[in-house]
């Protein structure tokens, strides 16, 4: 029933004793330290498995009369029925002076009801039917997505496509959409961290529609009508990808698609040009003040575009320095063998529109603030200078193909993968698999070299939040530190 | 196209005949074992992928901590990820032995930091600590454990703390299984507690991270002090923080001592498993961890109540709310009402307390409840959390939060809405059912603690029982002044009197 590729991929039978530099004790240690295991139990660094076989689960394409691209999975070990759409558009395209359009578009879709039935009718009986409809926009995509027990799937289909081609914009809604929005506001300053990213992003992003965050004049500049006119413009179904998975037939589903549908009529989309993402940071330090037991510091700067070869290489540098959880440089390094901070770590973005952001964070207390970020910096410049040890870049690589399984154990998170990989994001058909085996080429050599080839820890923007009066040393030494008011 | 509405007899009928179905494939594969030495083993197959999700869960929590070492479970949990004596150490003799140096020099700093001396005796005294810390540091690898399970594929390894329990929890490629028995069986048996004051250090930045800069972790901790004084739950589960900066490794060690035992466990395993095959693999490795007594701590009740309890916090933070209500826990058929009660009042948008807070009187921006806090050992609170959306404030909504309860008291529940909740308690039970490592832990801490893996899918026929007059009786009993306790968080003179946002 579960249409799977028969394309397979080995695990790594492991001999990683030697590799991974663990070392393991006989049954009794060195002047007979008993170790308390039983003599049968194996060196756990040398215990070997067999070459394993997986099938990748390989959803259906289809192609409705009105254009939307249909991805299919049947998965009946649960009763229930899962689905998204997405359609190409975010708040990318959201007007400088209105910044939450299509946000609050996504919102009132869902809460303002449909053509035939007023808000609270809609929330009723999707309730009543324990399914649920949800909207939201990221930068790049909107994504409407729906669940629902097998059984009912019909008529929440039917809502469904109420909700997406003849959405109410109930202008009740509206308001009450847009008092959320603006208490949230109100309260963007209450958690560390969410003000550490937002003024991160929107300065490295400066000019760009991806740094742009809402105030209440942007919020309160949205009316019913753009909101209306957003929707009139981009929400077309020439311009978007459903991705289902769950226990239905095929056939069946699609006959159904076809029908609810059928009146979700198709129009040419013109999308305005963006500003051109050409982001120069100064090589500056912000800090925020704030009267806080920790300081939150995020390192980072604009990187490389996630369908180029640099990204194979900077992702598996990015894995030792910081990404690799654990056994990374940063967690060892601050976490592990300092106690300095309980989250730090990196991350490399995967950029398609714009390129992906490297940052390197950690979050510790307040006088340990400039050490957190000179180990931060020079953690980064080692790995630019030094070739990491073969252990700790198999680690990795072995990491990487050895869970490239779990990407397998969801029918729904496998059929949006494929339709946003294939149909929104322009990777090639079989990106990841490459993607896999292109990792493991990567030598040690390759990782020193990307590093010094993308990264720029002179360059790179310097976000700190936390209570300057209690640091342990100057910013200055850091950069010119230009300060943010948070009022 | 046009939808019709009218068919509301159906819902109930059908969610009944799928949940009754699915409980029934489940129950067909499951395979329950118990070791000579006390240790569950519950086997779910499931072929889907070939992985295995596991959960190790034992009934220790934080409510089980000696007075002077709140949050110890917790730093046990984290210990556990140290590796043991043939994991990670380079020569575990010398290791052993400068983990004994550490720790005296650790008792010797506590007590010269109590003392009378001089900076520069002090200086000496915490020089000795570090060298003693980087020899132990020298002697063995740092993460080992980490290492083997990533470089094999393993996802998600990671652990928690409860009040009520502990579990452990790791995904790995099904082959991998055998690794996992291997490694975990030795940490039970034979863990080191390596890194410990680094770690303490860690747990302490993790306390200021999740309890002192955040404003829910302080309102949190706040609304349990006063709805629990003499109750542990009351005590925050991570740990004041001087009793987490005077943790000794040898007051950890003894915790895991005297509580990590197989017959105080469940280990649960769903996944692309061979019950018949894999028990006789699993039992050769757990199989030799021994039985220990099981030492359960005298834990004091929670006097009877007897009038409204408040408290506010200050906090640079816009304003928050929380309310609670004693109650009592499963298997008390009360507990279970007050899970439909839950429904009724914060799931969806169309529940009494969304419907009027949210979207009628635009008063608060969020609104959530939980019948079962902090846990479901011991009688808990019914609470309820509102963030008031300006100009409302806390105590308007306050207000407004007590007319929806007393009419809950007062007028009873139409047959739909009764229905409504019913639905989505079995539907949210199946959708929490659809990972692996989800239903692992959700088998896990019904058999501890609610009679057996089995009242997962059972609990729910109670569910379908609960009637109207049920749920009058219930908001009578328990939503009343004397048995609340109310929790709000204000921000600071300064930030109050500044101009609001934007």
């Amino acid at each position: 029933m579960i249409r799977r590729l028969n394309r397979s991929f080995f695990l790594f039978a492991t001999t990683l004793a030697l590799l991974l530099g663990i070392t393991f004790a006989q049954q009794t240690g060195s002047n007979g330290v008993p170790t308390g295991i039983p003599e049968e139990w194996l060196d756990p660094t040398a215990l070997t498995f067999e070459d394993i076989e997986f099938a990748q689960l390989e959803p259906t394409r289809h192609v409705l009369s009105n254009g939307i691209i249909v991805y299919l999975l049947e998965d009946p070990s649960l009763p229930l029925v899962e689905g998204v759409t997405y359609l190409d558009v975010g708040s990318l395209y959201d007007p400088a002076d209105q910044v939450s359009l299509a946000s609050l578009t996504a919102t009132l879709l869902r809460e303002g009801g449909t053509q035939d039935l007023a808000p609270a009718e809609l929330d009723e009986r999707l309730e009543f039917l324990a399914a649920s409809i949800e909207a939201s926009a990221s930068t790049s995509l909107t994504s409407v997505s729906f669940s629902s027990l097998s059984d009912n799937i019909d008529e929440v289909l039917g809502l469904y496509a109420d909700v997406l081609s003849s959405p109410g914009f109930d202008a009740r809604r509206l308001e009450v959409a847009r008092g959320r929005t603006l208490e949230a506001i109100r309260r963007q300053n209450d958690n560390p961290v969410q003000i550490a990213v937002r003024e991160f992003n929107s300065r490295l992003a400066a000019g760009h529609p991806a740094g742009y965050y809402p105030t209440a004049d942007t919020v309160n500049a949205i009316s019913r009508d753009d909101i209306v006119s957003f929707y009139e413009t981009y929400y077309k179904p020439n311009i978007s990808v459903m991705a289902i998975s769950g226990d239905f037939d095929t056939d069946t589903m699609l006959a159904t698609l076809e029908e609810v549908f059928s009146d979700w009529e198709t129009g040419e989309v013109s999308y305005p040009d963006l500003p051109e993402y050409d982001p120069t940071p100064e090589p500056q330090v912000y800090l925020a003040q704030r009267d806080q037991e920790q300081s939150v510091i995020i390192i980072g700067q604009p990187s490389v575009y996630a369908y180029t070869p640099a990204y194979n290489d900077l992702s598996v540098a990015n894995e030792v320095l910081g990404g690799g959880g654990f056994s990374s440089r940063l967690f060892t390094e601050i976490r592990t063998r300092r106690g300095l901070a309980y989250a730090t770590g990196s991350q490399l973005g995967q950029g398609f529109e714009y390129p992906g952001t490297f940052l390197a964070f950690g979050i510790t207390r307040t006088d340990a603030t400039t050490q957190v970020l000179s180990l931060i910096l020079e953690e980064i410049r080692t790995m630019q200078q030094e070739t990491v040890s073969p252990e700790e870049l198999e680690i990795q690589r072995s990491s990487i193909v050895n869970s490239a399984v779990f990407r397998e154990t969801s029918a729904a998170a496998a059929v949006q993968r494929t339709a946003r990989a294939n149909e929104l994001l322009g990777l090639e058909p079989g990106y990841y698999n490459r993607y896999i085996e292109r990792v493991q080429d990567v030598t040690v050599e390759d990782v020193r070299a990307i590093m010094a080839q993308e990264l720029n820890p002179d360059q790179m923007l310097i976000m700190v939040v936390g209570n300057a009066e209690g640091f342990d040393g100057s910013l200055a030494e850091f950069g010119e530190v230009v300060p943010i008011d948070l009022e | 196209m046009n939808v019709r509405i009218g068919r509301i007899a159906v819902g109930l009928l059908f969610t009944l005949f799928v949940t009754a179905g699915y409980a029934q494939d489940l129950a067909e594969r499951v395979s329950e074992y118990t070791l000579d030495n006390g240790l569950r083993i519950i086997m779910v197959e499931q072929d889907f992928a070939p992985v295995v999700s596991i959960n190790l869960m034992f009934d220790v929590g934080g409510v089980d901590e000696p007075p002077g070492l709140g949050g110890i479970a917790h730093m046990v949990e984290h210990m556990a990820f140290k590796g043991t004596r043939t994991i990670g150490s380079f020569d575990v003799a010398a290791e052993l032995a400068a983990l004994e140096e550490l720790e005296v020099a650790a008792k010797a700093l506590e007590y010269a930091e109590g003392a009378d001396i001089d900076d520069a005796t002090l200086a000496a005294f915490e020089e000795r600590f570090a060298a003693a810390r980087e020899r132990a540091q020298s002697l063995a690898s740092p993460n080992a454990l980490d290492n083997l399970f990533s470089a094999n594929g393993g996802v998600g390894l990671n652990a928690s703390t409860g009040y009520d329990r502990t579990d452990y929890r790791i995904s790995l490629p099904a082959n991998r299984l055998e690794l996992y028995a291997r490694v975990y069986a030795d940490v039970m048996q034979n863990t080191v507690f390596r890194g410990f004051y680094e770690e303490r250090d860690v747990v302490r930045e993790e306390r200021r991270q999740r309890s002192e800069d955040s404003p829910q972790g302080v309102l949190f901790e706040a609304f349990l002090a006063e709805a629990f004084r003499v109750h542990p739950y009351g005590v925050p589960l991570i740990g004041p923080p001087d009793e987490i900066e005077g943790y000794l490794a040898t007051e950890a060690e003894a915790i895991f001592d005297l509580f990590y035992h197989p017959n105080r466990a469940v280990l649960v395993i769903v996944g692309d498993v061979e019950p018949e095959r894999d028990i006789e693999m699993l039992e050769r490795y757990f199989g030799t961890w021994p039985r220990g007594p099981e030492v359960r701590p005298e834990i004091p009740e929670e006097p009877a109540q007897t009038a409204e309890r408040r408290v506010e916090v200050t906090f640079d933070a816009e304003p928050q709310l929380l309310i609670g209500y004693r109650k009592p826990t499963v298997p008390e058929r009360d507990a279970y009402v007050m899970d439909v009660v839950d429904y009724v009042l914060s799931n969806g948008r169309t529940s009494r307390l969304f419907d009027r807070l949210v979207t009628e009187e635009q008063a608060a921006l969020s609104v959530s409840t939980s019948s079962s806090f902090p846990g479901t050992r011991f009688p808990n609170q019914f609470v309820i959390i509102a963030q008031p959306q300006a100009p409302t404030t806390p105590a308007e909504l306050e207000a407004v939060i007590y007319e929806e309860l007393e009419r809950l008291a007062t007028e009873p529940i139409s047959e739909s809405e009764l229905t409504k909740a019913k639905n989505q308690l079995r539907a949210n039970t199946i959708r929490a059912l659809q990972s692996g490592s989800s239903l692992a832990s959700n088998l896990a801490y019904h058999e501890l603690f609610l009679g057996g893996w089995e009242r997962l899918i059972d609990d729910l026929e109670i569910y379908d029982s609960v009637t109207a007059e049920d749920i009058m009786a219930v908001a009578e009993r328990y939503f009343v002044e004397e048995g609340r306790t109310v929790a709000t968080l204000m921000p600071e003179e300064s930030a109050a009197q500044a101009p609001e946002g934007e």
